[in-house]
């Protein structure tokens, strides 16, 4: 989930709402606290000034009067205290001992609820006398706590939305992505066939599918074409090019010294080397068209391994290798023998191009209930990872291998044929060195 | 040996007939199938080769109409393009080889001459003499001089095929497809690797070589 981008953009924007709502809570608490209590504030102001001139106007008596007068109305919001020099309190129903002047955070003795906490003016009066005038703050704090449940709650409840959103929207962003991304795998996989889903929606997502695919058309019909023209050429260029070489072999038969005979065997052989290449050319081009299912029998893997393993041991022992064979029995797939074979031959001498002297080479068959493999595997020096892909491609030589002779097309023609099989090409690392692994879906006996 | 060349294309059906009158053929050109047909039936010819693709009726057909007419020459099929099919259809009209075109001119006297033989033997043998080897195919037993020589399998495939048609070239693609039932050129060095082989275990005891190669051409077995 942390390497979905999808995933975290949603999350990302769940808790900027999550943390946007915070904020918006917190003002919206500090703006009604304040509110609230500067109203407070100005309901005690108020009340402090009144007693006050009434205490100036007709002395004690006035002032418990109106203290008496104002604690009996309904609903009682704020509490009064009178205190005499002596600092025994002498008017009011505030219980509490005699506090400073000024703005003060008290606690009352309340006759039901116990100690409150309040917020008091405390006027000093004239004589020594001084005035307490408090606001229960109790509906404050209920105030208060009824916003910051709000929203606790709606907090908490985004927090839950945005994470159910955020598997949901991840959930289908990566659905449609990963059709994208399968589709882009087969591509890459060699097979240009496959196009991207369009939905019925025509949205971002099938608009993007829309114009990969175009661009897949595009390069499909590139790759058809240079497919096409390479056949072409090495097809247009055979006849003249046996042509030559027949001429040249007259030339050899009627040459009548042995240099002349020499330099003529020489061009022959030149000129069958470039035929050979535009025969594997026409044959990877013709496996890539197709159509050779139909003609497919039976192949038992584990005699054709025997074989060309009797057949390379000679070779391998000339070149100072070793080569051995496994096979088991019964591994037998649908295709066609001289293909399989050509393919396994030319893993055989890239194996015996590509080692050292002295290596050993395995040529295995084996199979289970679902594949059947044939494999090619030495202890040389081996492909590096990044090059397996590479290695597969036409014409694509390595670079450490450039001085050998070949002209590159062995492998893609082991591709192509593995392919026409419907059978997976598959490198490992030995260590040391390489296998190759040609696996044949199992026989579907009807 | 009078061959009936059916090619259309002119410069080819040239070349090859020039080629096979040169090794002492007499050669009959036809350039359709209905002409390849009508020599094929009414002319003695003593080896067919004809083109698949044939203006007016296709290579195949001609020789089904051939065989049908119990015309038993031998035929050697030429087939455009390495189509792998073809090969297999052209064998069930009646073929007894096919070659794909272009060929190289070695490979088609070679195979002329080894089907020449062929038809000039009818009997099964089963003892072959070359100068002085003798094989038994039978007992699977090699003699040089009356000294047993002991070979591989494939070595005795080999010399088999040479020995067959002894004084006569065989080809690298010949001996692939008829000891190893190979199509194609498999580009390796099968051939020469066994042939080395066989050589060295024939001359052993420093010997003469009695294997002739012509590079770019094939072996052949010295009859004498």
């Amino acid at each position: 989930m942390v390497r979905s981008a999808a995933y975290r953009i949603a999350f990302v924007s769940s808790i900027a709402f999550a943390l946007a709502t915070l904020l918006l809570g917190a003002a919206v608490y500090y703006a009604a606290h304040t509110a609230l209590e500067r109203q407070m504030d100005a309901g005690i102001e108020q009340a402090s000034s009144a007693l006050e001139s009434e205490f100036r106007e007709d002395g004690i008596d006035g002032i418990r009067e109106a203290m008496a007068q104002r604690a009996s109305r309904t609903p009682v919001s704020l509490g009064y205290a009178l205190f005499d020099p002596s600092g025994r309190r002498i008017a009011g129903g505030m219980d509490l001992p005699r506090p400073d002047t000024g703005w003060r955070r008290i606690r009352f003795l309340d006759p039901r609820e116990g100690p409150d906490p309040a917020r008091a003016l405390v006027t000093a009066l004239p004589d020594g006398y001084r005035l307490v005038v408090a606001a229960d703050l109790a509906p404050l704090e209920a105030i208060d706590r009824t916003i910051l449940a709000i929203f606790g709650v709606a907090f908490v409840a985004l927090i839950g939305i945005g994470l159910l959103g955020t598997l949901m929207l991840g959930g289908y962003l990566r659905r449609r992505l990963l059709r994208i991304e399968r589709t882009a795998a087969a591509i890459a996989g060699g097979d240009l066939t496959p196009r991207m889903e369009l939905g019925p929606s025509d949205d971002e997502f099938d608009r993007v599918a829309a114009s990969l695919n175009a661009m897949l058309d595009r390069i499909e019909s590139l790759v058809v074409s240079i497919r096409q023209v390479t056949s072409d050429l090495a097809h247009d260029l055979r006849t003249p090019l046996a042509r030559l070489r027949n001429q040249l072999e007259l030339l050899r038969e009627r040459a009548t010294d042995s240099a002349n005979t020499e330099l003529a065997e020489n061009a022959v052989e030149r000129a069958d080397e470039v035929l050979r290449m535009f025969e594997a050319i026409l044959r990877i081009s013709e496996l890539r068209e197709g159509n050779l299912r139909h003609r497919f029998e039976a192949v038992d893997l584990g005699t054709l391994v025997e074989e060309l393993g009797e057949m390379h041991a000679p070779i391998a022992e000339d070149e100072d290798r070793s080569l051995s064979w496994e096979a088991q029995r019964g591994c037998v797939v649908r295709g066609d023998r001289e293909l399989i074979a050509q393919a396994l031959i030319n893993l055989i001498e890239n194996a015996l191009c590509h080692t050292p002297p002295g290596s050993h080479i395995v040529l295995r068959a084996s199979c289970d209930e679902r594949m059947v493999t044939a494999c090619v595997a030495d202890n040389g020096a081996g492909i590096a990872p990044e090059d397996r892909e590479r290695v597969l491609e036409r014409f694509v030589r390595l670079e450490s291998s450039r001085t050998k002779p070949g002209h590159g097309l062995g492998l893609s023609l082991v591709k192509a044929i593995a392919d026409a099989h419907g059978a997976a090409v598959e490198m490992r690392d030995a260590s040391p060195g390489l296998e190759i692994h040609l696996r044949f879906p199992r026989r579907q006996d009807s | 040996m009078r061959i009936l060349v059916a090619e259309d294309e002119a410069d080819t059906a040239r070349f090859v007939s020039d080629c096979l009158q040169e090794q002492g053929h007499d050669v009959l050109i036809a350039p359709t199938g209905p002409e390849a047909l009508h020599s094929g039936l009414t002319e003695n010819v003593d080896l067919l080769i004809l083109d698949r693709m044939l203006p007016g009726l296709d290579g195949l057909t001609v020789l089904r109409r051939l065989r049908a007419g119990d015309v038993k020459a031998p035929a050697i099929m030429l087939t455009a393009l390495g189509r792998i099919e073809q090969r297999i259809e052209g064998l069930d009209a009646g073929a007894d080889d096919y070659l794909v075109k272009p060929f190289a001119l070695g490979e088609l006297l070679a195979r002329v001459n080894a089907l020449a033989r062929r038809a000039a033997s009818v009997d099964v043998v089963t003892h072959l003499v070359a100068g002085s080897i003798e094989m038994d195919i039978l007992r699977r037993e090699v003699r040089r001089d009356g000294r047993p020589v002991l070979l591989q399998p494939r070595e005795f495939r080999v010399l088999e095929e040479l020995m067959r048609h002894p004084g006569e070239f065989v080809t690298r693609a010949m001996l692939l497809e008829r000891v190893w039932d190979f199509h194609f050129d498999p580009q390796t060095k099968i051939v020469e690797t066994h042939m080395s082989r066989l050589r060295a275990k024939l001359n052993d005891g420093g010997l003469p070589d009695v294997i002739e190669t012509v590079r770019a051409v094939g072996y052949r077995i010295r009859n004498g």
